[in-house]
């Protein structure tokens, strides 16, 4: 009886002097969202983005910034996310980071080493999005308020994500997409881009978000184009989908066609799928690129009939045409002028063709200028909508 | 059955409880005497001249020479049967008839009037004084003769008791509403209303010095393991103490493991309830005294069975015994999970969520766990009260409760609002079920599984949880694995453990219960069989 009396009081203090190691209350918490990195002089600048929890509640609140930012320069990201506890009251808590911005200044020096804490970090996971501040310091972005959701990381991410499904152009990147983008042969990686769109300085203050149409906003743009980690240049917004239909990112999107007797006509990709196969055709790599797709007809601004099969074949080739133009247009753009393979075609002819990956890898961005690539576009037109013809057929002139 | 009285047999309530020490006091045999005054003299001498101990001295016979004496306890006693059968008979009846002959001229006095006289069912030959107190203070009448060693206890037993109504604990909406009574003979009475069977056989015995409970067991001969009744036997006839005034002193003495806080021996109120695990091949004890009694062995999952599961429809059931293991696990892991998971799994929640919970515990200045503790405590102290208060203050304090921790608690500050929905959720899923004692036991292991998750995050509470598991596996009730059929697992018992399957389905007794007689229905009972 002594014993187990004994024991039993062995274990209670286990329990009370182990100190609660890791215990930490949420309101201990400095909630990360928002993570910028910039260069200074030598130094990194990081800038933390946290939530305000007591403005993101429902009821109380003074009517300050739901988030407020947090910076500090040091030498090494870690040590300027240590250094800002000098004027937080809490400790940095990244674990729920949302979005990573990183400079353009950065960028173009090389952003490898500034990512390598976040794989190291055990807080740190790696399903937030990484994007490119284009033609800003990344800490501008974070300056930023939203209106339609108070977190501004938030906001870039959930845009990210929704733009990329229904838009296209931009491309959600997460950690390790990018550090095995980074450090693979047969692929360069791309980010997405964001900018300010208006006065920078307007979006610092809760009056941004009072306006119904903010002097500030955050806007992702295309896609900076990076040659290993380091940032060489930009795609504008066709080729970004270009890009995206090559990597298969297309969900959905819409695309303007011109109508066979003049006019557009705008169809609604539902759903596509790219297959990119590579082969070696006597010593020299080929890509071929099989595009399929879905549209639906979703705006007729021309003179046609679209209940005649015949329209539909001619719609559906005149599609084919256009996305082929995109994809040929984004791969002639990045031969010529960046010389980069960010379409993981490498990676293709390494799946079909080891052996001859195995040479050609040391010296595979010179092939890829001169690189055979074969599209070929399938689409098909299912549905029209609510109606056959439009109205516009009948309007009296 | 030896007991062959047919009247209610005890009450304890209104004994005086000073005669019955001297009584404890004076254990030895001490005989009848001969001479009525002197037993008459012993008797007032024992029972302190209590006022409740009526002597009514009377001449019986023809010509008046058979001195006589009847002793009752006023209240335990019914006076209109007393003077209908006892009275009447000896004084009036018997004029001018052959008895009264019989009587007069000594013949054997006790026989003839036992055998002729005595117009009522239960009369018992009384030789010492030892038989003749119990039997008193029962409430029989004693009828003593002059110059006879030995007299009679009459069965005239009828005291106030209160009728049988609808249960307090186990309410439900379908099914038998009637409940025991503190009289053990009128709770004997339900159970055989439900089970005519010639083998429910019932067995008693008095415990307790001073209290002399009448206790009795109740089993199905021939579907109730032997072993299992012997060892109830055992276990009641080992029990000494001066008194048993509740079935609760019996289940601590008799029940296999006293350091656990699961109750390993099922009470229940419920007629119909006793009737079922007799019907599996359980024991029932019934102590004379409170409209509580025991059945045993109990299994971990029987504490899940309401009675309205088998008088509802099979699939009903079932959802709703799923319903109540679910909460088994939300009462005893909510408020753990909630501590652990905001003081050490912050990553574990979603963003939005864990921004949403920051916001609310914003300017509350304690941590969780204290957070935690003191709702949990303020609301066992709301349940205590609203149990133990008078009815009439019952709103006032409802009132106050929901005030001042729904409400003002959150308002002021001191506690976040995420945390009184966990503490209400954690503490309804407490009360579903069907019996009040394993919601005690999960309230009290929540406790310390709170503590571990405060100390040691999910990882302490997985501990606790495989040493709870280990702990129920390690109990047994008479012999029984108190987890099966689920460890050591039945297939076959499976149709009404976590799941209750239709009737016809439920074809044999619970495998460990009963090993003899274990099928309960043919094949053909099966609605499906017939063609």
């Amino acid at each position: 009886m002594l014993r187990k009396m004994l024991l039993l009081l062995l274990l209670g203090v286990m329990i009370f002097v182990t100190g609660c190691w890791n215990r930490r209350e949420l309101n201990d918490l400095a909630i990360a969202v928002g993570m910028g990195i910039d260069k200074q002089d030598k130094q990194y600048k990081v800038s933390m983005q946290v939530v305000v929890p007591g403005e993101i509640a429902a009821k109380k609140g003074r009517g300050a910034s739901p988030v407020t930012l947090y910076s500090a320069v040091g030498d090494s990201v870690f040590e300027a996310i240590r250094k800002m506890t000098t004027n937080s009251p809490r400790k940095i808590y990244i674990s729920h980071l949302r979005i990573l911005i990183l400079g353009e200044a950065l960028a173009r020096e090389g952003i490898g080493k500034s990512l390598e804490f976040l794989t190291r970090d055990n807080e740190a996971r790696s399903d937030f999005y990484i994007a490119v501040s284009k033609g800003l310091m990344a800490e501008d972005i974070l300056k930023v308020l939203t209106s339609l959701d108070a977190i501004p990381a938030n906001m870039l991410y959930n845009a990210l994500e929704t733009s990329q499904k229904a838009w296209a152009p931009t491309t959600s990147v997460t950690l390790d997409e990018l550090i095995k983008d980074i450090t693979s042969e047969g692929k360069h990686p791309v980010l997405t881009g964001i900018f300010i769109n208006g006065e920078p300085q307007m979006g610092n203050s809760n009056k941004n978000v009072q306006m119904v149409d903010s002097s500030a906003q955050l806007q992702y743009t295309s896609l900076a184009v990076f040659r290993g980690d380091k940032l060489v240049g930009w795609l504008n917004e066709k080729e970004s989908k270009g890009y995206n239909y090559i990597r298969d990112k297309v969900t959905s999107t819409a695309g303007v066609i011109p109508c066979p007797k003049g006019g557009e006509l705008t169809l609604e990709i539902i759903r596509s799928k790219t297959k990119v196969k590579g082969s070696v055709i006597k010593g020299k790599p080929h890509i071929d690129i099989e595009v399929r797709s879905r549209a639906n007809v979703d705006e007729v601004e021309c003179q046609i009939d679209l209940t005649k099969t015949k329209t539909i074949a001619q719609l559906e080739s005149l599609g084919d045409a256009r996305v082929k133009e995109l994809i040929d247009e984004v791969i002639h753009t990045v031969k010529k002028e960046y010389k980069a393979d960010i379409f993981g075609f490498g990676d293709a002819i390494r799946r079909s063709n080891p052996k001859f990956w195995k040479k050609a890898k040391g010296r595979w961005d010179q092939y890829f200028v001169d690189l055979d690539v074969t599209v070929k576009v399938d689409g098909q037109i299912h549905q029209l909508g609510t109606v056959s013809n439009s109205f516009l057929e009948r309007i009296r002139e | 059955m030896e007991h062959n009285n047919n009247t209610p047999e005890e009450a304890k309530e209104q004994q005086p409880s000073e005669p019955s020490t001297q009584q404890a006091a004076s254990d030895t045999k001490e005989p009848i005497a001969a001479d009525l005054q002197q037993n008459i003299n012993t008797v007032k001498q024992a029972l302190g001249n209590s006022d409740d101990i009526v002597v009514r001295e009377i001449r019986i016979g023809k010509v008046g020479n058979v001195k006589a004496a009847i002793f009752y306890t006023d209240g335990l006693t019914g006076s209109q049967a007393l003077a209908d059968f006892v009275m009447e008979s000896l004084l009036m009846d018997m004029k001018n008839t052959e008895l009264d002959q019989m009587i007069s001229f000594g013949q054997d006095v006790l026989n003839v009037l036992k055998e002729r006289a005595l117009t009522v069912g239960g009369v018992k030959e009384v030789a010492d004084f030892d038989v003749l107190f119990h039997s008193l203070l029962s409430g029989d009448a004693i009828l003593l003769f002059e110059g006879h060693t030995q007299g009679f206890a009459i069965g005239v037993r009828e005291w106030n008791q209160r009728s049988v109504t609808e249960p307090a604990t186990e309410t439900i909406v379908r099914g038998p509403r009637e409940s025991f009574t503190e009289n053990i003979r009128t709770n004997t009475a339900l159970i055989r209303r439900k089970i005519k069977d010639r083998n429910l056989w019932l067995e008693t015995r008095t415990i307790g010095r001073v209290t002399q409970t009448d206790v009795s067991i109740m089993y199905i001969k021939g579907i109730a393991s032997d072993n299992v009744i012997d060892e109830v036997r055992q276990r009641l006839d080992r029990i000494d103490i001066d008194g048993i005034l509740e079935s609760g002193y019996i289940e601590e003495f008799i029940q296999d493991e006293t350091y656990t806080p699961f109750p390993t021996i099922y009470n229940t109120e419920r007629p119909d309830v006793v009737a079922a695990d007799l019907l599996e091949g359980r024991v029932a004890i019934l102590v004379d005294g409170t409209p509580f009694v025991l059945t045993a062995p109990a299994m971990f999952t029987q504490f899940f069975q309401a009675a309205e599961d088998y008088y509802q429809r099979a699939d009903v059931s079932s959802l709703l015994r799923v319903l109540r293991f679910f909460s088994f696990f939300i009462a005893l892991f909510g408020s753990s999970t909630y501590i652990a998971i905001t003081t050490f799994h912050q990553e574990m929640l979603p963003t939005a969520l864990l921004i949403s919970l920051a916001a609310q515990r914003e300017g509350v200045p304690f941590p969780a766990i204290i957070e935690a503790l003191m709702m949990e405590t303020a609301l066992e102290i709301l349940r205590e009260a609203s149990v133990r208060m008078p009815r009439a203050v019952g709103q006032a304090v409802s009132i106050l409760g929901t005030l001042v921790i729904g409400t003002a608690a959150v308002e002021a500050g001191i506690v976040s609002a995420a945390m009184v929905i966990v503490i209400s959720i954690t503490a309804i899923s407490s009360f579903i079920f069907p019996a009040p004692n394993m919601s005690i036991a999960v309230r009290l292991i929540r406790f310390p599984m709170m503590v571990l998750a405060a100390s040691f995050g999910l990882y302490g509470m997985i501990a606790g949880f495989i040493a709870l598991v280990l702990h129920l596996c390690s109990l047994r009730s008479f012999g029984i694995p108190y987890t099966s059929p689920l460890a050591p697992y039945n297939a076959n018992d499976q149709e009404d453990t976590i799941f209750r399957l239709p009737h016809w389905r439920m074809r044999t007794r619970p495998r460990l219960i009963s090993q003899q007689n274990v099928t309960r229905e043919q094949p053909s009972t099966n609605p499906r069989s017939r063609t």
